[in-house]
């Protein structure tokens, strides 16, 4: 074998087998077989430290570490957990691989070659906290509090977010979670029943389950999961409508090959069938739903046949769900989706969703859409200070009202994006990153790259190397979420038919900081000492920050300790509609606003001929971009391989594990190359590749290059009109193999 | 008593925490294992179209042809049953198969490395682990050993701690009321080889489609056993030479002298 070995490679292997081991037998005590000492150890004998909440992803699992010598070997679910138990998902064991990565950022770094092109030189805290303090201060001072613009993302963004809103006093703050991922969900969930949904279905009681597009299983969030198998277990029907056979679809009893962007077209279909044959909720609707009338009569043109053909299902199926669904409500589950920004027409779709659960009366009951009472917590972070409307991108003065009045909090990403390259209405002259990789969260990265080039600083704080901190004038080491207090979960037993309980837990560090790394407390406040906010800083120390929240609940980093890391109380039942409920089948206010007040179905662009449009989703094994250098979780998926209809992949010539890059319809290549997989499981009009791939930054010396970066791809920018929050499934491409253009047919 | 484990695939995910909190557990480097996650499907099937996964690890056979192979000398051991106290000596070479709880263990004092047992494994179960090298191998045959330390305390296999939805379920086959015989008395099934009968004890439950699937697609042959034997005796030729460097060196020395003398050119 070939085995190039190198002195990093060969240390990464062989420094947890700790040459220090003696050469001697220990001999098992209970089963007297002598133990060599080259066996690994084990962690059963390891210090357990409790309190670790994971962020792997950002479901937060409680946790406990397997301390040897200092170093953590290994992450545990915590056993007292009520949520995620001892489990931890492929990410969460990976943690300790993400704590010791070789390519971590270890100390504050200045980029003293080009933005993009970075030659890093190692500065001291004091040299980079006064350069990032005095270059955001002047922006400030030079063209005001709105010339910065902030890219947070995750637990340790929050605090520094909202200083530079609250404090500093900028509305430029796009997070990827709401604008590019669950925003739209959240808003049009405001808009229908006046609570942001969750994933608050009671998947282990209910009947049916109704997926539209998620892919459980492949997208991984451990009581989650834990609920939809235990839903399966009990005998729950299950639903899914994907263009391709997902995870979910392998489990479901309906796997429904809807063409891309029709959602809505097949959910007004089922609810259109459920109003004409009288197989709706019609107490529910009647005590809590306001609207149906306009609602049902706005629905009325999608009939099944209609719908069939829009969507390229069979009529017949689409009967079959109505159906199905009909005699199980209400006990029946309604996905309201977790990533939902596809193609530019989601807000309505939501809505749809929202109301398909209203007309079955699937609200606060038994199987349906339940939000569990978890206990409450009182955040502890900068005050909160009014500065009004006038540097608001997302505000229209002349009409007085937002351009885009379902927004997610922050403003619309777009508008910042055109805003700072275009200079107008104002300038944008500073960037802060925290977290967050706008390359491969935002479509379009010629424009986020535009963007950096306008700026007169940009600053990122992470734990790793991503793309977007080779645009870093001045970039720091944040410690992880292994090596720090923050974050206070909280919630209830994953299954509501279970004794009713609550959890506080609070990220607690299982390991000291090593090198330069800081917290995000630590480097806010001095940043906001530079800018001039001295004043303001709410807490000295991010320990503090935790016990004064921890406070509002009597309770302390020190009694949460003591109690293994989890505080456990009685809960409340969860079932039963509050008297106040409303479901807003029809909307007066959204269509007051210039939108359909129903839930309405919107065309979106068709595949340009040869084609296919590209579509993408998680890896259960990765979260997007921020885990792809571990070495154990690249190991276990390194390459993002597209699915390609069989009988397309045998027309063009495709075969299983061919190599392939990509071209867009906009003459966008793929820089990077990655595998084909032949399958019967995927619709001929759409090709499907994990999200999170291809990282180009060499930093990222296990994860650089693996496999393809699909938001290279996504260069057609489409805006949901309700939210401004991106769509970015309408991007078509054509696969290159061996240097030829292979066209899709139609 | 037999010790066994279920993978039942209708709770499956795939989602491949078994095979990291594996990794973790017993120091498993990338890119060996000890377990593994395959993707199937999806695929068109006599019962329409049709994806699983096949979770894999050592299938700890009732007649495990990777023992058989080992060319280390035998030796005498004495075993004692974890629970009962009960003790039992036999004849064996670096790798056995436990008298009392059925499990196939490995000495990785005595093995040679010399990769028989690998290649006798039907199931790809086993590898030579580098970073155990010692004077005598350049590293030691690796595998499952169904956490053998960890269920000799009472705890329970490190896959099976952290599977998210209970799949993995891990017990005494020899039991009855065990766990893991009401799922074969359900109809789990091990992926028993084509051409023999070696009785796997880590055994698949799931939907008709899946289990069609997973035994198309991953039920293997026994091994060449004529290569493996010429591996073995190979082996076995060389064993003297490797016993004398193994009173000369030192595994800290000699390692510390190899990372020194590594090219550097991974480091930017």
């Amino acid at each position: 074998m070939a085995f190039n070995l190198t002195r990093r490679k060969f240390l990464q292997t062989a420094s947890l087998a700790a040459a220090s081991v003696p050469l001697s037998k220990v001999v098992s005590a209970s089963t007297g077989v002598s133990k060599s000492a080259l066996d690994a150890k084990g962690t059963a004998g390891d210090k357990t430290v409790v309190g670790g909440i994971c962020e792997m992803c950002f479901w937060r699992c409680q946790l406990v570490g397997k301390v040897r010598d200092g170093r953590l070997m290994k992450l545990e679910g915590n056993p007292k957990s009520i949520d995620n138990g001892t489990a931890v998902c492929a990410r969460g064991n990976a943690g300790v691989k993400l704590l010791y990565d070789v390519d971590r950022l270890k100390y504050p770094m200045k980029n003293v070659g080009k933005r993009g092109e970075p030659k890093w030189k190692r500065i001291s805290w004091k040299e980079a906290l006064d350069e990032c303090g005095s270059r955001l201060k002047s922006t400030v001072d030079q063209y005001g509090a709105h010339a910065i613009c902030v890219f947070p993302h995750g637990a340790s963004a929050k605090y520094p977010m909202h200083y530079f809103e609250r404090a500093v006093g900028t509305h430029n703050v796009s997070e990827s979670s709401f604008f590019q991922c669950r925003g739209i969900r959240d808003t049009a969930y405001v808009a229908t029943i006046n609570k942001a949904p969750g994933e608050k279905i009671d998947m282990p009681n209910t009947k049916v389950l109704f997926f539209i597009g998620d892919h459980l299983g492949e997208n991984v969030h451990i009581s989650h999961i834990k609920q939809y198998i235990q839903g399966l277990q009990n005998g729950a029907k299950l639903i899914v409508a994907d263009p391709r056979f997902s995870a979910s679809a392998a489990k479901a009893d309906i796997w429904v090959q809807i063409k891309p962007g029709t959602d809505t077209a097949y959910i007004l279909a089922i609810m259109n069938y459920l109003v004409q044959n009288n197989k709706y909720d019609k107490e529910f609707v009647e005590d809590y739903t306001d609207g149906f009338e306009e609602f049902a009569k706005a629905i009325k043109e999608w009939t099944l046949e209609k719908a069939a053909k829009e969507c390229d299902i069979p009529a017949k199926q689409i009967k079959e769900v109505a159906e199905m669904l009909a005699a199980n409500a209400p006990n029946v589950a309604i996905h309201p989706g977790r990533y939902v920004s596809w193609h530019g027409n989601d807000f309505q779709r939501q809505r749809a969703l929202a109301c398909l659960t209203g007309i079955l009366g699937a609200y606060y009951v038994k199987g349906g859409w339940v939000p569990a009472k978890g206990p409450k917590v009182k955040g502890v972070s900068w005050a909160k200070e009014d500065h009004g409307h006038k540097y608001d991108l997302n505000y229209d003065h002349q009409e007085d009202e937002n351009i885009y009045p379902y927004s997610p909090p922050g403003t619309p990403t777009e508008l910042i994006r055109d805003c700072a390259i275009s200079g107008k209405p104002y300038p944008i002259k500073s960037c802060v990153v925290w977290g967050q990789n706008p390359m491969q969260t935002i479509p379009n990265q010629q424009k986020t790259k535009d963007l950096f080039n306008a700026m007169d600083f940009v600053m990122c704080v992470d734990v790793m190397p991503t793309d977007v901190t080779a645009w870093a004038d001045i970039l720091l080491p944040e410690v992880s979420y292994l090596e720090r207090y923050d974050y206070i979960k909280k919630g209830t037993q994953w299954d509501l038919s279970q004794e009713h309980q609550q959890y506080i837990a609070a990220r607690m560090p299982l390991v000291d900081p090593m090198f330069e790394r800081k917290d995000q407390v630590y480097i806010c406040n001095e940043l906001a000492k530079r800018m001039g906010h001295g004043d303001k800083i709410p807490v000295k120390t991010i320990e503090e920050m935790v016990d004064k929240s921890l406070a509002s609940v009597d309770l302390s980093i020190e009694q949460l300790r003591a109690e293994d890391g989890i505080h456990i109380m009685p809960g409340k039942d969860p079932y039963g509609v509050p008297e106040d409920f409303e479901v807003l089948l029809y909307n007066e206010d959204i269509e007051d606003a210039g939108y359909p007040g129903a839930p309405t179905y919107v065309t979106v662009p068709d595949n340009p001929k040869g084609f296919a449009r590209l579509i993408y989703g998680r890896a259960p094994v990765h979260s997007f971009n921020r885990s792809q250098n571990n070495v154990w979780l690249h190991n276990a998926m390194p390459d993002n391989p597209v699915w390609v209809n069989d009988e397309v992949a045998a027309q063009i010539g495709l075969i299983d594990g061919d190599t392939v890059g990509f071209v867009n319809s906009e003459g966008v290549e793929s820089t990077t190359t990655t595998t084909v997989k032949v399958t019967a499981g995927i619709r001929k009009d759409c090709v499907y590749m994990y999200h999170g791939y291809g990282s180009a930054n060499p930093l990222l010396t296990t994860g650089v290059g693996a496999g393809v970066d699909e938001t290279s791809l996504i260069t057609k920018l489409a805006v949901d009109p309700e939210t401004g929050c991106n769509g970015m499934r309408n991007n078509f491409v054509k696969l290159i193999k061996n240097g030829k253009v292979l066209d899709i047919p139609a | 008593m037999q010790y066994g484990m279920i993978i039942d695939l209708e709770r499956c995910v795939g989602c491949h925490a078994c095979t990291i909190a594996c990794r973790a557990e017993w120091e498993v480097p990338v890119p060996y294992q000890r377990n593994w996650v395959k993707r199937l499907g999806p695929t068109m099937t006599d019962y329409g179209m049709t994806a699983t996964y096949y979770p894999g690890l050592c299938n700890h056979c009732d007649k495990p042809p990777c023992v058989d192979e080992c060319p280390a000398e035998a030796v005498d051991m004495t075993f004692t049953d974890a629970k009962s106290g009960k003790t039992k000596t036999m004849k064996v070479t670096a790798t056995w198969k436990d008298p009392f709880d059925g499990t196939v263990q490995i000495d990785k004092d005595r093995c040679l490395g010399c990769g028989a047992c690998a290649d006798a494994c039907p199931y790809g179960a086993r590898y030579i682990n580098p970073a155990q090298a010692d004077d005598i191998s350049e590293g030691k045959a690796d595998k499952c050993s169904y956490c053998k330390p960890r269920v000799d305390q009472g705890l329970v296999p490190a896959c099976v701690l952290t599977c998210i939805t209970d799949a993995r379920i891990f017990g005494d086959l020899d039991d009855p009321k065990s766990a893991v015989s009401q799922y074969v008395k359900k109809g789990a099934k091990g992926l028993e080889v084509k051409d023999g009968h070696i009785g796997p004890n880590s055994m698949y439950f799931g939907k008709k489609k899946d289990m069609a699937l997973l035994f198309a697609d991953y039920t293997p042959k026994l091994a060449d056993m004529g290569s493996v034997k010429r591996r073995a005796m190979m082996a076995s030729m060389v064993k003297p030479a490797m016993r004398k460097a193994k009173e000369i060196g030192v595994l800290g020395l000699a390692g510390a002298m190899l990372v020194k003398g590594l090219p550097e050119n991974d480091e930017k």
